[in-house]
């Protein structure tokens, strides 16, 4: 990072008067090099410290079980999210609920398991397969009681158990920062949206919910979530895994940004809940298709058949045949239909609403396939590599559907299981745990660290440099459509960004702060994304390489796990699947 | 000609209070939402309207009282200035009810973060012009049976009816400039003056040069 | 644009709290949109909104990337 330097203190109010006037050019997040135009007095900048026994980050689905069963268990605890508790991340989007309810299904959770497995091609961690079925009916009961199911907006239903206990809950804090001490896990340290203050939070175990995360795509209401947990993890030393594996969403070619509008009115929708019902689902096929024939690609959920001469295209990523589909839609015959209703809002059903259209892929750009990345799981309990540190849900790499979409509505389902797993493993790890000691110089540190971009007399603007690497990764031969040479290619571009343009993000403001962390995290898992596409050099499951079509079981029945190596740089790792890391 | 005369007072006056606010708000810009969430705006506007409306249709108007027989003025009145305390009465109510209809914020839920925004000036105020509104309604339903009781001369009630009513506009009149959505600048002027006109009209009434006036024709008017 | 425009605010902070992306912020007591290149067109505030202010578009106010199409 370039050294702190004085901000042009004398012109404070001509200078807000100019960024006042240059909003309109700043807001279409164009300007790149410039002046950095410091709205806050930096070193006026306060740092508050709050301390527990558990710390949860992240205010959804995982989050707010993992808050609950840890505080129920005995432990101290506290909830720190970005955003709102219940509306932010993706668990405000998703609606179908999956149960596993023995006195309706005919078959056993032993079958559900096997079936999970196989639509996974292998890739699947049957522990967590299984748990997520076993749990399910419990958790979907503390969720009706607390009036999750009825009603569209979730933020009062997971206040409800929160006030009951009493759980301190800070909204609207960016946390940037895992703190390590002794090599254990020790607290947590970010910043607020809404005054200029920095955070700190001692705690003697942290459980990171803090979902998955994007390179802010179009089309998918995904722009907050930058794996930011992910990131913080991995620079004090957890192992990361499932970066190959990509979500396959679409949006469609009008108006591709509006999320809410391309999902008809799943955003509207109470949440409810679904049986088994194993797919193959959100891959890659419409991708491979328009990559194929042009674009855009009619058809995918929705859309109507169109009028008999389909494009019938050879190659391209394999379903099994015993989870093929039809949708009725062009490129139909065993290339298997696109997405389904996006992990299951409806069971078996295209989005609702979802106007037959002309499609565009990439709405999610960046995000694997829910569960299948993040942190590496070294047990059942959701414990990473680092003592004290948990992770559940779309934060964690559970691999519990596989690296493609398996059963409908199981992405809440797990979220809400491992939340509440985690919270005991992590109150039952407090309970014995020292309380940890960060030497007041650690703290300067690192709040130097966060405030870095607002001390920078010029930079790059965060959302000019947030475009660039979406230029880089959106494109369908770069992202989806793998092959070597173009990875390569664009994983230059990345190297590019991470060591020139990240230590000079620039910041105005703390919303602008926000962005300069959340578009380093991005660079930093575009590179792990590369990485480790490139290393599989096999195509299965949501991860499709065009040098390389066909399944390898020789060589790759097994995990990818990236990690920090002792000189800094990305080390990756194979783990056999179906063996647990040591 | 009488006739055309009392023809031409009533067509002007449906101008002045139907006529120019929905002109206003045809004009503004405010985004157009549902048909029933622009219906309950509409009506809440015309219900405003009408209240102010109510200056206009009082001994107060002398030209009214000129054309109309006082009994006729006084019943048009009551039933006009009912009608719109029973639609401003239930106006918090209304502007959640379309929720009821869509996903997002429960009613129930959206209401009581409502009445309980006592951070905000303008809901403030509105609930006060509410209570106020609530106890001119009042006060005037049970007027026959408080005069007696509270040793008030007709007169008396009239001052503290027309006190109330200049009490309840003021607060009111801020509250929907504080909040309105179709309360812009022209909506806002077009509420000031008319509030202005009668608040005048009544201060001539009460302070001005007091023309011999004729007794009313029956005391205490009828239900 | 996105977020488009906001009429009939009460000042709740409903939207301001419950937007993921930090588009909305209080100004003289009211919800002003203040970074509306960051709206992921959820309409989550529209949804939390009491008195239901909040205007939507669909459109992006920025150049959209999308990778075909
Ligand atoms: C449109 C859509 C439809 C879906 N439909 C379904 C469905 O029907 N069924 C189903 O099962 N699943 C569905 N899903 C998936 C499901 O919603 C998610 O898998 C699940 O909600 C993830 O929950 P989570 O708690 O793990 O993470 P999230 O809900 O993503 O929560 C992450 C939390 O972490 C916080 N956070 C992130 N970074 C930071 C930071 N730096 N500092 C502080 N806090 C941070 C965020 O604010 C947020 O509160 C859908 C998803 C989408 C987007
Ligand atoms: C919106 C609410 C109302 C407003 C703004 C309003 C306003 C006024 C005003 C300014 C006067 C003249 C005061 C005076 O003569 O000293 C008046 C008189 C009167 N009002 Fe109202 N009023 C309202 C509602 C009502 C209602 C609901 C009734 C129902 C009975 C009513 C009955 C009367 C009567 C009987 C008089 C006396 C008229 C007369 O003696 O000629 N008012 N009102
Ligand atoms: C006598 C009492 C009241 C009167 C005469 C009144 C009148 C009005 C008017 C004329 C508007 C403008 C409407 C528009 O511009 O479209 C308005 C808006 C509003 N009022 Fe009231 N109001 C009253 C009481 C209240 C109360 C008690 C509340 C709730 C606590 C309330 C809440 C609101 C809100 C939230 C708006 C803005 C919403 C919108 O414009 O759609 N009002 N009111
Ligand atoms: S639509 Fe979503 S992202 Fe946009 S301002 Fe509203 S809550 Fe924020
Ligand atoms: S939620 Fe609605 S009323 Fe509340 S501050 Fe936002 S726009 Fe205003």
């Amino acid at each position: 990072m370039t050294a702190p330097t004085e901000k042009p203190a004398p012109n404070r109010r001509e200078f807000l008067a100019l960024s006042g006037a240059t909003a309109g050019a700043a807001s279409l997040g164009m300007a790149a090099w410039g002046q950095n135009f410091v709205e806050v007095d930096v070193d006026a900048i306060t740092n508050t410290d709050f301390a527990t026994d558990v710390l949860v980050i992240g205010g959804g689905m995982a989050g707010l079980f993992a808050a609950v069963k840890a505080h129920d268990a005995g432990a101290s605890t506290m909830i720190v999210s970005k955003g709102r508790l219940g509306s932010s991340g993706l668990t405000p989007f998703g609606k179908g609920f999956f149960v596993f309810d023995t006195d309706v299904e005919t078959d056993t959770i032993d079958d559900f398991v096997d079936t999970v497995s196989r639509s996974a091609l292998g890739t699947s961690n049957p522990a967590y397969t299984r748990q997520m079925a076993e749990h399910s009916m419990a958790r979907a009961a503390d969720l009706r009681e607390w009036g999750y199911f009825d009603q569209t907006l979730s933020n009062r239903p997971f206040m409800k158990p929160i006030e009951d206990r009493d759980i301190p809950l800070l909204e609207r804090v960016h946390v940037t920062h895992l703190i390590k001490e002794d090599g254990k896990i020790a607290g947590a340290a970010g910043f607020r949206n809404d005054a200029e203050e920095t955070v700190t939070i001692r705690a003697k175990s942290v459980i990171l919910c803090t979902g998955a995360g994007g390179f802010k795509p179009n089309g998918f209401p995904l722009g907050d979530l930058t794996h930011d947990g992910t990131i913080m993890a991995y620079e004090i030393g957890a192992k990361v895994t499932g970066k190959e594996w990509n979500d396959g969403h679409m949006t469609r070619s009008d108006n591709p940004a509006a999320c809410y509008d391309g999902w008809g009115d799943m955003f509207e929708r109470v949440p409810s809940t679904n049986g088994v019902e194993v797919h193959h689902d959100l891959g890659v096929d419409l991708n491979y298709t328009a990559y194929m024939t042009g674009n855009p690609v009619a058809g995918g959920p929705g859309a109507q058949p169109s009028d008999g001469d389909t494009i019938e295209v050879e190659g391209g990523p394999q379903t099994p045949e015993e989870f093929q589909r039809d949708f009725g839609a062009p490129g139909g015959d065993g290339e298997g239909g696109g997405p389904s209703s996006g992990e299951g809002g409806a069971p078996g059903a295209p989005p609702p609403g979802f106007e037959p259209s002309a499609n565009v892929g990439g709405a999610s750009a960046g995000m694997a396939i829910h569960k299948s990345e993040g942190l590496v799981p070294f047990d059942d309990r959701c414990a990473s590599n680092i003592a004290g540190l948990y992770a559940a849900g779309d934060a964690l790499g559970s691999h519990m559907s596989g690296g493609i979409y398996t059963q409908v509505g199981s992405s809440l389902t797990g979220s809400a299981v491992q939340g509440a797993i985690a919270g005991e493993a992590a109150a039952e790890y407090a309970e014995t745990a020292d309380t940890p000691v960060i030497q007041d110089v650690r703290i300067s540190e690192i709040v130097d660290e966060i405030l870095a971009p607002l001390r920078l007399d010029a930079g790059y603007g965060p959302a000019w440099v947030t475009q660039t690497l979406q230029g880089i990764m959106i494109p369908n031969f770069v992202l989806y459509i793998k092959k070597a040479s173009m990875m390569t290619a664009a994983l230059a571009y990345v190297e590019e960004l991470r060591d020139h343009h990240v230590p000079m993000l620039r910041a105005a403001n703390m919303h602008e702060l926000r962005l300069a962390h959340e578009t380093r995290n991005m660079i930093l898992s575009a590179e792990m994304k590369m990485r480790a596409s490139l290393m599989r050099t096999e195509s299965r499951g949501s991860h499709y390489r065009l040098d390389y079509p066909d399944m390898d079981d020789v060589n790759w029945r097994a995990w990818i796990n990236i990690y920090q190596g002792t000189d800094g740089s990305m080390q990756l790792e194979k783990q056999p699947f179906d063996t647990w890391p040591t | 000609m009488k006739f055309s005369a009392q023809t031409y007072a009533i067509l002007s006056a449906l101008a002045v209070f139907v006529g120019l606010p929905l002109l206003f708000y045809a004009l503004g810009d405010a985004p157009r939402r549902t048909l029933l969430k622009e219906g309950i705006s509409l009506i809440t506007l015309l219900a405003f309207t009408m209240m102010l409306g109510q200056f206009f249709l009082a001994r107060s108007n002398e030209t009214l009282l000129s054309l109309f027989k006082p009994l006729q003025i006084q019943k048009v009145h009551k039933v006009i200035a009912y009608s719109a305390i029973t639609i401003i009465f239930v106006h918090p109510v209304l502007i959640v009810l379309p929720r009821y209809f869509e996903g997002g914020i429960k009613p129930w839920d959206a209401f009581v973060t409502l009445i309980t925004d006592f951070g905000n000036p303008g809901i403030v105020l509105g609930l006060i012009a509410w209570v106020v509104m609530v106890v001119l309604g009042v006060t005037v339903f049970f007027r026959r049976k408080l005069i007696p009781h509270f040793k008030l001369k007709y007169r008396g009630w009239r001052y503290f009816h027309g006190g109330l009513a200049v009490a309840f506009t003021v607060l009111a009149l801020w509250h929907s400039i504080a909040l309105g959505r179709h309360t812009d600048l022209a909506m806002s002027v077009f509420f000031i003056i008319l509030a202005i006109l009668g608040f005048a009209m009544l201060a001539h009434m009460y302070w001005g040069v007091r023309s011999p006036k004729p007794k009313p024709v029956s005391k205490g008017a009828t239900s | 644009m996105t977020i488009k425009s906001i009429n009939g605010c009460i000042g709740c902070q409903e939207c301001v709290k419950s937007c993921p992306c930090d588009v909305i912020r209080m100004e003289h007591g009211k919800a002003v949109i203040a970074y509306p290149a960051d709206c992921q067109i959820c309409h989550l505030c529209r949804m939390y909104c009491p008195v239901d202010a909040i205007e939507m578009s669909p459109e992006k106010s920025i150049p959209v990337i999308v990778p075909w199409g």
